[in-house]
């Protein structure tokens, strides 16, 4: 391995062209410079119709559950588990309209709950745990391995054990009820999780790159700041996406500590819906769980479009 | 109960914990580990609630679980009482069953309390022999309309920790259509046996044909338990809070289950957990896959909108088979109000409206079940949709059946649900006969309920 | 870009590894160290004495020594919730790993609608711990679900594998499995970051495909497979949501699915035995501890860092 990273190291063509994310970015399509032989790209084409032949049945596999929530979203509350199939027997968009309005507040209310507290976690994961995780990956400290491992030790212990103590804080910090219990602690990289992403992202940057960086002078704030980041772009993509997705599904601490109904996000909403002692409006839960996707699957569609602009497509090669 | 654990859940005492910085709490919080009772430590501990003169405007909150529809109306029926006292606001707390249990824990656990909170049996117990309910008869709440064996539901020890917003009963849903196909008569309710029940059940799955059964399994929930064992003379809690069932009972209360899944009468064993999971839209009645369940009462309406059939409710097998009948009014929810509450008149005030208001019950209807207010009951009754006429003509019915309400479950009662759940999934896979069910039904339930 | 375009023209030269970067390390872990001081260890240190102790939230906790701890040996179902939980663990996480890996290879790039299918099966992993899973879940593994309906076509008369004490819990590891979006995402991320002149440099000598595979994209890749690895024991050590809600909240069909969490949460929310549930999330941070350091020290053997 050591001999290839005593390669050439130029800035090459690809460096000047902008950060490709459609699904074959330039520069990378072709590792092989050789063209292939004409029965080689028979076979190859066939194979490939069979690999989307795979994929896509895969991915229906994948789905099934999905669709079926999507159409029972159309059907009345009556038939959903009266009539179970795929295909609804008539389009009904009034779970839809229904379920935006069924609460207190219309449904955005709670979508734009939710976005807040999603920004602010994802802009708090990103700078906080870059930070941290540069500290572990790149520096020279005492007590590395065990502030490391403190670090580790903090995602090991189950939330209900501990969100009971939170609470006692929060409140009194006199927190209760506002979004700072759940965009607070992001800012200050207590998502452990993603401080470890990073360093393991960090550490798979060649060294050599920092080192001659240092050799011209720069500190480590400059090292962080224009090298560490724009190299990690799928490392700090990854952790947006999933502060994200997994803020935006958080059941569990946004009810404990959001406790008027102007304050409730998506999930909370969504279990409005459902009350195993009494009415369920199924159709309603099905529609708004679609309704609350769509900006998750948006921001994973724009997310993972940097999911592709890694040291590949920076220019070093 | 330490005074400085109380000192802190002031509002005075949290202003000043906030304007310290967070290293002051933070060292508070700590403070709460070594010293051992303060910050954490829990709600309860003043008996009285604070006597001081209420200073209003003020602002109480109302804590419930419940879905949409519920939310809906009680945010009206707060409307209407900050309506008629305007110095009161009234803060909603609402979420679904299971997040409510952990929310008011939790909050209560922090001296959050909420003013005013909405129990239930299972819980009521736990809640009041920690002091953290109040007595309400030391409150000015009118209950004057309020049958006694239903509002003694919510006594424990003498004191009133919790009144009840209304009562169901546990009763038969039978569904006529699927009785038609297969050719069976609905069976008269107020003579029939549980070996009726069973006969009737597995003629059905025989008559009706592939895919629909007589019945769905009852043995998932201890109020059908509770029936058996009050025909026979006994209770499923003594008023003392001890198991007050005999194994022989809960044997037989097993027994049946086995007899209608080798019968036919209902689904097998995988079929019946999965349809037991699904709720009442997706049970046997809820898709027309089955003639017969037993469900509350208050769930009639969500039966009969998922099935799309007109359903009937019917007396429980074994009335008039043993010593006594055995169904029973349950409270539906208990209004209870917190110990701690700064505002104990404006939250009793609140109570009374809940309980006593005409416009608040015709807001309300039989959401927390059939009003507990008799005359409330009344005057709500020709507004009832069809279905809840039904319950109401049905509760009526049986009402001069009904010896007396059960006393309150005792503390650690709320594992009894899933005690319940996994001791009868055992006996239907077959895993355990009804003996040994009882066994470990009685002995897990008795581990529960000691201190 | 001005730093990579300064370093190409500065002649490379190996410095020599600069010892105590303490002040820098200050800065960078400021904030941690603030969140860790402030928000993390206070909620922790708590647990930790809550462990020792008879707390019902409802009144104030009292001393008890190491009881909960002892009697967590003698209850069934804690014994029962450690054997559902391993098994859990080292079945569905391999799986998971194996399924993610094997889609990130053959989606890293080079193909049509990769950015499609991607998509397509990240997906199921939005959901997360929605309610609804519990229906769609039943609509496959239930009586009249699709596998059944599928297992039909072959003659084969299925049951009802949701609700069957035996097969329960296998329909929530292909729950987990189901879920691979995520760790599928991160080696996606790690695919990419791998440097483009690694794979010049062998081609340049040569390497087949399968060959760079091996000796290039593999041993880039183990820091990845190592952190996907150990989060993912963690996580899947502490799974809940998907247990409480496939199970309706109570680990059943009788156990199947009692989770270690999942009766953690029980006990505490559910009996109100904090002090007990403390103690079991204590006992649990001993196991995953334990394990993340064997990890560790394995990981000397296979993780290659560039480093």
């Amino acid at each position: 391995m050591t001999d290839a990273t005593t390669s050439t190291q130029t800035v090459t063509t690809t460096a000047a062209l902008p950060p490709s994310d459609s699904d074959v970015p330039p520069g990378t399509e072709d590792r092989r410079p050789t063209a292939r032989p004409r029965g080689r790209q028979v076979r190859a084409k066939v194979g490939s119709v069979l690999k989307h032949a795979g994929l896509i049945a895969f991915g229906f596999v994948m789905l099934y559950p999905l669709l079926w929530m999507v159409a029972s979203s159309f059907k009345p509350n009556a038939l959903i588990f009266r009539e179970p199939g795929l295909i609804p027997t008539d389009i009904d968009l009034s779970n839809y309209t229904d379920g935006w309005n069924a609460l207190l507040h219309p449904f955005s209310h709670y979508l734009i709950n939710s976005a807040i507290i999603v920004l602010g976690s994802v802009l708090g994961n990103l700078l906080s745990c870059s930070l941290a995780a540069y500290a572990f990956a790149r520096l020279e400290f005492k007590g590395k391995r065990l502030w490391f491992a403190v670090m580790l030790m903090s995602i090991m212990l189950p939330i209900h054990v501990v969100i009971v103590p939170q609470y006692v804080l929060f409140s009194q910090l006199e927190w209760i009820n506002t979004f700072l219990p759940l965009i607070v602690p992001k800012l200050l990289a207590t998502d452990a999780f993603f401080i470890f992403l990073m360093v393991q992202f960090f550490r798979g940057i060649p060294r050599e790159l920092d080192e001659a960086a240092t050799l011209d002078g720069a500190n480590h704030l400059r090292i962080y700041l224009q090298l560490m980041l724009p190299l990690s772009m799928p490392a700090l993509a990854t952790t947006a996406i999933f502060t994200f997705i997994w803020t935006w599904n958080d059941f569990f601490s946004q009810l404990i500590f959001l406790t008027r109904p102007e304050m409730y996000t998506v999930p909370i909403a969504l279990r409005t819906f459902v009350d195993s002692t009494g009415n369920s409006s199924w159709g309603s839960l099905f529609a708004m769980s679609i309704v609350s996707l769509i900006p998750v699957f948006i921001a994973f569609l724009f997310g993972q479009k940097y999911l592709v602009k890694g040291i590949a497509t920076t220019g070093i090669k | 109960m330490s005074t400085t654990g109380n000192g802190l859940r002031t509002r005075r005492g949290k202003r000043l914990a906030a304007s310290a910085a967070g290293i002051a709490a933070m060292a508070l919080t700590l403070a709460a580990c070594g010293g051992g009772d303060s910050g954490i430590g829990g709600g309860g501990g003043d008996d009285e609630p604070v006597a001081a003169a209420e200073e209003c405007p003020c602002e109480i909150r109302f804590s419930w679980w419940g879905s949409d529809s519920r939310h809906e109306s009680t945010q009206q029926i707060i409307d209407a009482f900050e309506a008629e006292n305007p110095d009161i606001t009234v803060v909603p707390d609402f979420t679904d069953w299971d997040g409510y249990w952990d929310k008011l824990a939790t909050s209560v656990a922090a001296g959050d309390t909420p003013d005013v909170i909405t129990q239930e049996e299972r819980y009521i117990s736990d809640y009041s022999t920690k002091n953290v309910l109040a007595d309400l008869a030391s409150l000015d709440i009118d209950t004057s309309k309020i049958d006694e064996g239903v509002l003694a539901g919510g006594q424990i020890e003498g004191a009133q920790y919790g009144i009840p917003t209304g009562i169901n009963a546990y009763a038969l849903v039978a569904d006529p259509e699927i009785f038609a196909d297969a050719d069976v008569e609905l069976p008269d309710d107020t003579t029939w046996t549980w070996e009726d029940y069973v006969t009737t059940a597995n003629a059905i799955s025989e008559g009706a044909g592939d895919g629909v059964w007589g019945t769905q399994d009852y043995g998932f929930n201890e109020a059908g338990l509770n029936v058996m064992a009050r025909q026979r003379g006994e209770t499923l809690f003594t008023p003392e809070g001890e198991l007050g069932v005999s194994e022989e009972t809960v044997a037989d209360f097993f027994q049946v289950s086995l007899d209608l899944m080798e019968g036919g009468g209902q689904p097998d064993a995988a079929r019946t957990v999965e349809y037991q999971a699904a709720g009442p839209e997706g049970g046997l009645l809820g898709t027309n896959q089955g003639a017969m369940g037993v469900w509350w009462t208050n769930q009639l309406g969500a039966l009969t909108d998922s099935s799309g059939h007109e359903l009937e409710l019917l007396r429980l097998p074994g009335e008039s088979e043993g010593e006594r009948t055995g169904m029973y009014y349950k409270p539906a929810m208990f209004y209870s109000i917190s110990a701690d509450t700064e505002y104990p008149e404006s939250s009793a005030k609140f109570v009374d409206f809940l309980l006593n208001s005409e416009e608040a019950a015709k807001i309300m209807l039989t959401d927390r079940g059939l009003p507990a207010n008799t005359e409330v009951r009344e005057s709500i009754l020709g507004d009832l949709s069809p279905t809840d006429q039904k319950v109401a003509d049905f509760m009526a019915d049986i009402e001069d059946e009904i010896v007396d309400t059960p006393p309150v479950p005792p503390h650690g009662s709320a594992e009894l649900a899933d005690i319940m759940e996994r001791v009868n999934t055992e006996v239907l896979f077959e895993r355990i006969t009804p003996d040994e069910a009882a066994t470990q039904l009685i002995e897990e339930v008795n581990a529960a309920i000691a201190d | 870009m001005s730093v990579i375009q300064e370093l190409s023209r500065s002649k490379r030269s190996v410095s020599p590894r600069r010892k105590g970067d303490g002040r820098w390390a200050l800065f960078f872990l400021a904030p941690w160290f603030v969140g860790l001081a402030l928000i993390t260890a206070g909620p922790m240190g708590a647990s930790l004495y809550l462990s020792f102790t008879d707390y019902d939230l409802l009144s104030a906790p009292e001393w008890v020594g190491f009881e909960n701890y002892t009697r967590m040996f003698d209850d069934p179902r804690f014994v029962n919730s450690i054997g559902v939980t391993f098994t859990y663990v080292f079945v569905s996480v391999p799986l998971q790993l194996a399924a993610a890996l094997g889609l990130a290879l053959l989606l890293d790039k080079g193909m049509r609608g990769l950015a499609l299918y991607r998509s397509v099966y990240y997906l199921p992993s939005l959901l997360g711990g929605s309610v609804a899973i519990a229906i769609l879940w039943r609509q496959i593994f239930g009586a009249d679900g699709l596998v059944n309906q599928v297992l039909a076509l072959f003659g084969v008369q299925g049951q009802g594998w949701v609700s069957h004490p035996d097969y329960a819990l296998g329909t929530l590891m292909a729950l987990n499995v189901w879920t691979f979006g995520a760790p599928m995402v991160i080696f996606l991320a790690g695919l990419r970051q791998i440097p483009q002149m690694y794979y010049e440099a062998a081609s340049i000598d040569g390497a087949s495909k399968f060959r760079q595979f091996r000796s290039v994209t593999l041993p880039l890749l183990t820091p990845i497979i190592f952190f996907n690895l150990v989060l993912q024991l963690i996580e899947a050590f502490q799974s809940f949501t998907r247990a409480f809600v496939v199970s309706g909240g109570n680990g059943g069909p009788s156990d199947s699915t009692l989770l270690y969490t999942l009766y953690l949460y029980l006990k505490g929310f559910g009996s109100l035995d904090m002090g007990y549930a403390s103690a079991m999330a204590w006992f649990l941070l001993l196991i995953i501890g334990g394990m993340t350091v064997v990890n560790f020290l394995a990981s000397k053997y296979w993780v290659f860092y560039d480093d």
